[in-house]
C-alpha cells in the first residue's frame, strides 16, 4: 500500500449508454479527508460518485487502495466502500434493523448466520445516526428524513474506510443535518475517506475540507471552500450571482445569492439615485433597489462596512475609504460631486460619529426636495447619534428643511416615482 | 427472529400431518385403517403420488413467487409474470390439438422454458438489462403466447375442454414419477433460492443497492431467474397453470414471519405445499375433482383482495 491515496482517478470517463456524463476527471482522495462535490443540476456529480462505487461502468484509471476498482469482487467492494443513495424504493415492509443488517452480508458467508458482533455493530450504527428507537419499525412507515438516516446507518455498519454520500442530508432538518455532517467529520478525523455530493454550498463549505466543483462533467475547481466558492466561479458554473464572506460564527466561507436583474422597471432606469449609508444600514436597501434597475451609486463607505461588501457584490459604484480614520478631503469632494449629479439622494439613517459626520453635513448643500430619508420603524435619529447631538440635529434639520421621510422600502420606491400606480407597484414586487 | 425456528418447525410438522391426513381422505372413503379390497392400491398408488405431487408443485410455485416478488421489487409479481405459464399453455395446447394429447407435460415444459429464453434474449439484447425491461418484455411475450393459445382453443373443436382444464390446472393424472420429478427439481432449486435469501433481501431494495452491499447482483439475478424457471416450468408441466398459490402464499408467510427472505423462502416451501395439498383434497373429495386452480383462485382471490384492503390501511 505504497499509494497514500484511498481513491485515485485519472482521466475518468463515465456515463449512460453511449453518452459520457463524466469527462476526463482526475482527482485523488487521501485518508482522513472529507471532500464535497458540487456543481449545478445535471453536471455529473452523482454520476461521478456512482462511477467511484462501480455502480456504472467507467473508463480510465480508477484505483481503490492502489488496486483497480474493477478487479474487486463484489464482496471485497462491499467491505471497502459504502454508498448512501439519495433515496431508495421501499416495496417491502422490512424493519429498520433488517435493512441495516444487510450491511453485514459482505462480511458473512451465505451459508452462515449473522453473528452477535454483527448485531452489535448495527445497533451502534443506529445509535450513531440517532434512530435506535426506530429499530423495529417498518421502513414503509418512516418519514423521508428517518429513511435517509437508516440508509446512512446501513453504510456506517458496512465498516468501510471509504464512504460515498449522495446528498446525504437532502431530507434532513437543520439539527439532523449538522448531526450527520459532524458524524462524517469525526469519521474523517479518525482516518476515513468521505466524499459527498452537495447541493447546499454553505453546508458543503461548513463541513468539507475540500471542494471539487464540476460543470458539464468536467472538473473546474478543486481546493478549499474559500478557494472554490468565489463569486466569479459560482457565476461561471451556476450562472448565479452571489456574495461571499467569512461567516462570523464559524469562520468558514459563506455565500448568499443576490439578484441583479436589470431588465425590469426600465421606466426607473433614467433615475440617478445615490444612497448614503453606513454601518450596514444600507445593505438591504441597496439590494432592494438593485433589483429595480435604477442607476444606483453609493457614497463614501469604509472597506470593512457591510454596505461596502454589498455594493461590491452588486457592482454599485461607491467611494471606498480606510476604516477608523479621518475621511480624506479629496474623497469628500468626490462625494459632493456625486451628490450634485444625483437625481435623488437616499439617506439611510446610520450611526454617525466624529469620523463620518462630514459626510452627513455635506447633505445640507443638496436641495432637500431631492432627499429621501429612510428611518426604520420605531427608531429615533438620536439612536444613531454618536456625536453628542450634532448628528441628530443634522438629521432633524434635513427633515425640517423638507426632505421626505419614510420607514419602508416600498415608501422609498413610491417617493422615487410618485405616479407609480398599483399595477406597476405589484409588478415590481413580483420581480423581487 | 426469535419466532423463526418455532414457526418453521410448526410448519414442517403441519406439512407432514397434512400429507398423511390428506392421503387418507377422498371420495372412496377409507379411514386410516381399512380392510376394503383395493384400499391399499388406491391409497398407495393413486392418492399418495397425487398428494405428494400437489405438495411439491405448491411448494415450487410459492417459493418461486417469493423470489420473483423480491427480484422485481413488486409484491404483486407472481411466478408466471415472465410468461412461463403462457409458454407452458402454448406447449400443452399444441400437444393437445396436434398430437391428440400425447407428450403434454414435455411440450408444456418446453414451452415454458422457451418463453423465458425469448424474454431473456429480447430484454438483454442491448447488454445491460433492467428488471423493468425484463418485466415488460415478459408481459408482452405472455400476451402474445396467450393470443396463440386462444386461437388454438378456437380451432380445437372437441379438445377444447382438455385445454381449458389444463389452463386451470389440476392433478388428475399425477403419477409417482411426477411426484419424484417435482421433488428432484424442488430440492436443488429450493436449496439454491434458500441460500440466495440474503441476495433477495438486498435485490428487493434495488440492484445498485445490492451491489453496494457486496452482492454480485448480476449473478444473483441469473441464479434466481434460473432456479425459479426450473421450479415453475416443472410445476406447470405436471399440473398446468395453477393460479394464486405463487402470488398469495409469500404474502401469508410475510404476515406471519416478517419480510426477511432468508425466512420467507423456506417457509414458503411448506406453506405453499400445505395450501395446494388441502385445495386439491377439497376438490377431489367435495367438488367432483374440478380443476384445483378453480379452488385456489376461489379462496385466493378474496384473500388477496382482503390483503390489499389491509395494506391500504396499514402502510
Amino acid at each position: 500500500m505504497s499509494d497514500p491515496n484511498r481513491i485515485n482517478a485519472e482521466n475518468l470517463h463515465a456515463g449512460y449508454d453511449t453518452q459520457a456524463i463524466v469527462k476526463s476527471i482526475s482527482c485523488s482522495f487521501g485518508p482522513g479527508t472529507f471532500t464535497g462535490i458540487i456543481g449545478p443540476n445535471g453536471s455529473g456529480k452523482t454520476t461521478l460518485l456512482r462511477a467511484f462505487s462501480r455502480a456504472i461502468p467507467s473508463s480510465g484509471i480508477l484505483e481503490l487502495d492502489g488496486k483497480d476498482v474493477r478487479d474487486y469482487t463484489p464482496a471485497e467492494l462491499g467491505m471497502a466502500l459504502g454508498f448512501v443513495p439519495q433515496d431508495e424504493p421501499r416495496p417491502f415492509a422490512y424493519t429498520v434493523m433488517q435493512v441495516v443488517l444487510m450491511a453485514r452480508y459482505a462480511r458473512t458467508s451465505r451459508f452462515a448466520a449473522l453473528l452477535p458482533a454483527d448485531y452489535d455493530r448495527c445497533h451502534r450504527a443506529l445509535a450513531e445516526t440517532g434512530i435506535t428507537d426506530l429499530a423495529a419499525r417498518s421502513i414503509r412507515t418512516l418519514s423521508g428524513g428517518e429513511w435517509q438516516r437508516v440508509l446512512i446507518a446501513r453504510a456506517l455498519a458496512q465498516d468501510t474506510s471509504v464512504l460515498l454520500l449522495d446528498e446525504p442530508t437532502s431530507h434532513l432538518d437543520l439539527a439532523h443535518q449538522s448531526d450527520i455532517l459532524m458524524l462524517m467529520r469525526n469519521l474523517a478525523a479518525s482516518g476515513a475517506t468521505i466524499i459527498g455530493v452537495f447541493h447546499d454550498l454553505n453546508l458543503a463549505a461548513l463541513y468539507c475540507d475540500r471542494l471539487i466543483m464540476i460543470k458539464n462533467g468536467q472538473m473546474v475547481a478543486d481546493g478549499t471552500p474559500a478557494q472554490v466558492l468565489t463569486p466569479e466561479k459560482i457565476r461561471n458554473v451556476y450562472g448565479a450571482d452571489v456574495v461571499t464572506s467569512c461567516h462570523p460564527a464559524t469562520g468558514r466561507t459563506f455565500l448568499m445569492p443576490v439578484k441583479t436583474t436589470n431588465g425590469n422597471g426600465s421606466h426607473l432606469k433614467s433615475l440617478n439615485v445615490l444612497v448614503v449609508s453606513g454601518g450596514g444600514s444600507g445593505a438591504g436597501l441597496l439590494h432592494f433597489l438593485a433589483g429595480r434597475g435604477l442607476s444606483l451609486s453609493a457614497g463614501i463607505l469604509a472597506t470593512t462596512d457591510t454596505d461596502y461588501l454589498t455594493a461590491q457584490a452588486l457592482e454599485i459604484p461607491c467611494i471606498p475609504v480606510l476604516p477608523f480614520s479621518q475621511i480624506p478631503a479629496h474623497e469628500l469632494e468626490k462625494q459632493k460631486a456625486m451628490l450634485a449629479g444625483a437625481d435623488r439622494v437616499i439617506l439611510s439613517a446610520h450611526p454617525v460619529g466624529a469620523g463620518n459626520l462630514p459626510v452627513l453635513l455635506a447633505l445640507h448643500d443638496v436641495d432637500p426636495a431631492r432627499i429621501i430619508i429612510h428611518l426604520p420603524e420605531g427608531r429615533e435619529f438620536t439612536s444613531y447619534d454618536f456625536t453628542k447631538g450634532t448628528a441628530a440635529t443634522a438629521y432633524q434639520d434635513l427633515c425640517a428643511a423638507g426632505a421626505a421621510c419614510t420607514s419602508t422600502y416600498d415608501g422609498i420606491l413610491r417617493l422615487l416615482l410618485p405616479n407609480l400606480n398599483g399595477d406597476e407597484n405589484h409588478e415590481t414586487r413580483n420581480t423581487n | 427472529m426469535t419466532r423463526t425456528i418455532p414457526v418453521l418447525t410448526c410448519l414442517t410438522i403441519v406439512a407432514i400431518l397434512t400429507i398423511i391426513l390428506c392421503t387418507f381422505i377422498g371420495p372412496a372413503g377409507f379411514g386410516f385403517i381399512s380392510t376394503a379390497p383395493g384400499a391399499a392400491d388406491i391409497v398407495g398408488s393413486i392418492r399418495l403420488p397425487r398428494v405428494l405431487a400437489a405438495f411439491f408443485v405448491g411448494a415450487s410455485l410459492a417459493v418461486a413467487g417469493a423470489a420473483m416478488q423480491a427480484l422485481f421489487r413488486n409484491p404483486m409479481a407472481d411466478p408466471y409474470i415472465l410468461g412461463i405459464s403462457s409458454g407452458g399453455a402454448l406447449g400443452a395446447s399444441v400437444a393437445i390439438v396436434f398430437l391428440g394429447g400425447l407428450f403434454v407435460p414435455v411440450f408444456a415444459w418446453a414451452g415454458a422454458v422457451i418463453a423465458i429464453l425469448i424474454v431473456w434474449l429480447i430484454a438483454s439484447r442491448r447488454g445491460v438489462i433492467s428488471v423493468e425491461t425484463l418485466l415488460l418484455t415478459g408481459i408482452a411475450v405472455s400476451f402474445f403466447f396467450s393470443a396463440i393459445v386462444s386461437f388454438l382453443i378456437a380451432i380445437a373443436g372437441e379438445n377444447v375442454h382438455q385445454i381449458i382444464f389444463w389452463l386451470m390446472g389440476g392433478f388428475w393424472n399425477a403419477s409417482a414419477s411426477d411426484a419424484i420429478l417435482s421433488a428432484c427439481i424442488l430440492v436443488p432449486a429450493g436449496l439454491l433460492l434458500f441460500f440466495m435469501g440474503r441476495d433477495l433481501n438486498a435485490l428487493s431494495l434495488g440492484e445498485e443497492t445490492a451491489a453496494h452491499l457486496g452482492i454480485d447482483a448480476a449473478r444473483a439475478r441469473w441464479s434466481v431467474l434460473g432456479g425459479s424457471t426450473l421450479l415453475v416450468a416443472g410445476a406447470v408441466s405436471i399440473a398446468g397453470s395453477i393460479g394464486f398459490v405463487g402470488l398469495v402464499t409469500p404474502h401469508i408467510v410475510r404476515m406471519l414471519l416478517g419480510q426477511d427472505n432468508r425466512v420467507v423462502i423456506p417457509a414458503c416451501i411448506f406453506a405453499g405445499g400445505i395450501l395446494l395439498v388441502i385445495s386439491d383434497t377439497l376438490t377431489r373429495t367435495f367438488f367432483s375433482d374440478l380443476p384445483v386452480g378453480i379452488i385456489t383462485a376461489f379462496i385466493g382471490a378474496p384473500f388477496f383482495i382482503w390483503l390489499i384492503y389491509q395494506r391500504g390501511n396499514v402502510t
